[in-house]
């Protein structure tokens, strides 16, 4: 058994965030990863992070931005906190060595991003994740935290509602152990890879969110799913908003700008929902190309811009489509990419069950309500990830480490559960892997209606009564990655049902959540947030109210 | 239909073993390391993350050459001709082009402990890194103002904070191999994106040269650019190791 008074699960931009605040108050904290932290999904973040940095440029304007672009869905007192400290977590990156961007007169540049009245997003290039994730692990490693690297939680430990410690597996021996806690801070990011096309790494399947569930946490606003308007055609790999920021057009088959069909002002630049459904309108009119995409072109930039300000996705186009964008267009598609929903948090990270904090994509605290703005997650998980380190310091001097839990029984029990999995025969993580992928992607994708989510939770459902007869059949004791996916497996099952349910239930279309049999918002009956509790037999809902302040929720158009 | 000869070992037995699969348009080195995983042998180890060359998790030696799984194309790299490379370590590049082969050899990185199959132990090579001390001091209670920065100096900085610490070059670095105590290119190629940094202290400046300058630094590089060849973002260490160099001399 191992005590730190901290333990944050994950090692991406939120999880560092919050142990860096954490070990500055003086708390013993340490980071456990399923990944060494530069390979977690932060670094694939490209375009960059929302700050009012311009002296004609307000927290307030970026609040109403993002408000608006939430379809009124994010609570408005936590948007506010997002926003005014905005500034701050930006100057704080940059004084810790990020290597933005710069104007001529040396200050950090900022581009234009989807649904932000003002360029207000800072960038590094394309690469603007990377460069912040090795920033805050260069800043770890200067305070020199204790990192768990390549260790998965298998399990929270939670009684009478309150969370004391976690356990743990390390992949490289599959040994499970007992980590006693005073307070745990999920970090995990998102589920993407529960969509057959994701931008999301492959690492991406949810499962810290699905941890939090299965110990009484309620997930929130899981419906809400965002997909990217422009992924790489085959490999869904992200091709940022940046390329339209930066001036990029799209285009269909017949060569005709189609985004003046669907947002006349802000056109490429809209929001992602809107972008996204117009791609997917496009396609399943038949004005795409056959093989189902549409055409981002950025070649009017020209050579020097594109690599100055694009070179990654120069790159990634070269490389994973055989297309050099600075010639030719690139074949885009949506994609899932961003989780707005997540493990049910306040503007300190505190979920129901006291000692735990969620942050990050893991999280709904809620900022992004039903569709987040370009820029404003990388800035969630600075923001929120410095709060939630500073609410569990002060949390941990009312606690001791529990003497009440029977920490061996419980490590036993995990480990019986786990040797369980194992054997010959039974079904075959991939196969059902790959029935769930399908089935979200086909029945809980852009455009959704009652018999579609009816579907997926008939099918997500039997998956779930395969899932039982798991088995894992290899018993190497060394990186067992058919183990560590058969564990994941049984979390992407739930957060499915949960979605599913979810989009089942609400009946209109708001943000990126987008009903073709309830085509408008009706704020009469769902302006408010779903709440999902786990039951053995699926996922029970309720619902809590939004805060509003000083936005009062308007029709939303570009 | 593809082969794959893959170097596999886990500790006790060290093997060669070919897997069959069924090469589809597109299919990286990655896929194709999936395809075995789940479909023939789940006890082949391999680490992955982001499959979009972002995140450095899966170099390897793909026919004798460090890179990157995720993105070499089997189409690409089924046909090379594989020799010996000449140093005993690595190849940068493929002596040629074979009609007809159909064959991909994929070994662990060099110049690493192998733990099974393809993952090595970073852990050494993290700790080349860290020894450098590759981050920025500064007061966290200071009143922060934002540093005012020439756009030159961030696009000198950008070709070497575009490192991903995949290891490719260290796996490509003929030094690496000879001395296990020499920082390696990535290290060197980070004390250097340190260096130039207008946000460090005068004080860890001249630390760092005091450090680079032995052996097992900046003197320790055969200056023969194979790092610069095989690294997947185009950084460009030995550079950074003869700028480090004219420093330490002046």
């Amino acid at each position: 058994m191992t005590d730190h008074d901290i333990i944050v699960i994950g090692g991406g931009l939120s999880g560092l965030r919050a142990a860096i605040e954490a070990h500055r108050l003086g708390a013993d904290v340490a980071v456990i990863s399923k990944v060494h932290p530069i390979r977690s999904h932060s670094g694939a973040a490209q375009g960059g992070i929302n700050a009012s940095l311009g002296s004609d440029d307000s927290w307030e304007a970026h609040a109403f931005d993002t408000v608006k672009g939430s379809d009124y869905l994010a609570d408005q007192d936590t948007v506010e906190i997002l926003c005014k400290e905005a500034p701050a977590r930006v100057i704080e990156m940059e004084n810790w060595g990020t290597n933005f961007s710069r104007k001529d007169n040396g200050r950090i540049a900022q581009r234009p991003f989807g649904g932000a009245g003002f360029p207000r997003t800072c960038y590094a290039g394309d690469r603007t994740g990377h460069n912040l994730l090795h920033t805050l692990y260069e800043q770890v490693l200067k305070r020199d935290i204790r990192i768990y690297s390549e260790w998965l939680v298998t399990r929270l430990v939670v009684e009478n509602d309150s969370c004391t410690g976690l356990v743990a597996m390390n992949m490289a021996d599959s040994d499970m152990e007992i980590f006693r806690t005073k307070a745990t801070i999920l970090a995990t990011g998102g589920y993407g890879r529960i969509y057959q096309r994701s931008t999301n790494a492959i690492i991406n399947r949810g499962f810290g969110i699905s941890l939090a569930y299965m110990a009484g946490v309620p997930l929130q606003d899981m419906e809400f799913v965002q997909f990217h308007p422009t992924t790489l055609w085959g490999t869904n790999i992200l091709i940022t908003e940046g390329a339209r920021g930066e001036g990029g057009y799209l285009y269909n088959k017949d060569h005709e700008r189609f985004m003046a069909r669907y947002a006349a002002g802000a056109m490429e630049l809209a929001p992602r929902d809107i972008v996204a459904r117009a791609i997917q309108s496009e396609v399943d009119e038949g004005r795409g190309f056959p093989e189902g995409y549409v055409h981002l072109d950025i070649t009017h930039l020209g050579k020097d811009k594109i690599n100055k300000k694009l070179p990654g996705i120069r790159q990634i186009a070269i490389d994973f489509a055989g297309i050099d964008p600075v010639n030719e267009p690139i074949p885009v598609q949506p994609g899932q990419h961003y989780s707005m929903g997540g493990v049910s948090s306040n503007k300190d990270g505190e979920t129901p069950v006291s000692g735990l904090y969620a942050v990050g994509e893991c999280a709904c605290i809620s900022v992004h309500g039903a569709n987040r703005l370009g820029g404003n997650s990388l800035l969630d998980t600075v923001v929120f990830g410095k709060k939630a380190g500073s609410a569990a310091v002060d949390y941990i001097d009312t606690v001791e480490f529990s003497s009440e839990v029977n920490f061996v029984d419980l490590l036993e029990n995990e480990k019986k559960i786990i040797s369980d999995m194992m054997g010959e025969g039974g079904e075959n993580f991939a196969e059902i892997r790959d029935e769930l992928r399908e089935i979200m992607q086909e029945y809980v994708g852009v455009f959704r209606n009652k018999e579609k989510l009816e579907q997926a939770v008939d099918a997500i459902r039997n998956l779930k009564k395969r899932s039982r007869d798991l088995k894992v059949n290899n018993n190497s004791d060394i990186f067992n990655f058919e183990l560590v996916n058969a564990i994941e497996l049984k979390g992407m099952l739930e957060l499915g049902h949960v979605i599913a349910l979810g989009a089942l239930a609400r009946e209109e279309s708001r943000g990126a959540h987008y009903r073709t049999d309830f085509l408008e918002r009706d704020d009469e009956k769902w302006l408010r947030h779903t709440l999902a509790y786990y039951t053995p037999d699926g996922p029970e809902l309720d619902y809590k109210d939004v805060t509003i302040t000083q936005f009062q929720p308007e029709r939303r158009e570009y | 239909m593809v082969e794959l000869i893959i170097k596999r070992q886990d500790g006790e037995r060290l093997w060669s073993e070919k897997f069959t699969i069924e090469e589809k348009p597109g299919m990286t080195v990655l896929e194709a390391l999936f395809y075995v995983q789940e479909r023939i042998d789940g006890s082949l180890c391999f680490r992955y993350s982001c499959r979009g060359a972002v995140c450095g998790s899966c170099a390897m030696l793909i026919n004798k050459i460090p890179r990157l799984a995720c993105r070499t194309q089997i189409s690409d790299v089924k046909d090379e001709v594989v020799d010996e490379p000449k140093d005993g370590v690595a190849s940068v590049k493929p002596p040629g082009r074979a009609e007809g082969k159909n064959e991909v050899l994929i070994e662990p990185l060099p110049n690493l402990n192998v733990i099974r199959d393809l993952i090595v132990d970073m852990d050494d090579f993290y700790k080349l890194v860290d020894s450098i001390k590759p981050w920025i001091n500064t007061d966290m209670n200071s009143n922060q103002k934002e540093t005012s920065i020439d756009p030159s100096v961030q696009l000198q900085m950008e070709r070497y904070t575009n490192c991903i610490l995949c290891a490719t070059c260290h796996g490509s670095c003929p030094a690496a191999s000879r001395n296990k105590k020499y920082l390696g290119p990535a290290s060197l190629a980070k004390a250097w994106r340190f260096y130039i940094d207008p946000r460090s202290r005068e004080e860890d400046k001249d630390e760092l040269l005091k450090l680079l300058d032995s052996d097992s630094g900046v003197w320790g590089c055969d200056v023969v650019y194979k790092c610069v060849s095989v690294c997947p973002k185009k950084v460009t260490p030995t550079t950074a190791i003869l700028e480090l160099r004219e420093k330490i001399e002046r």
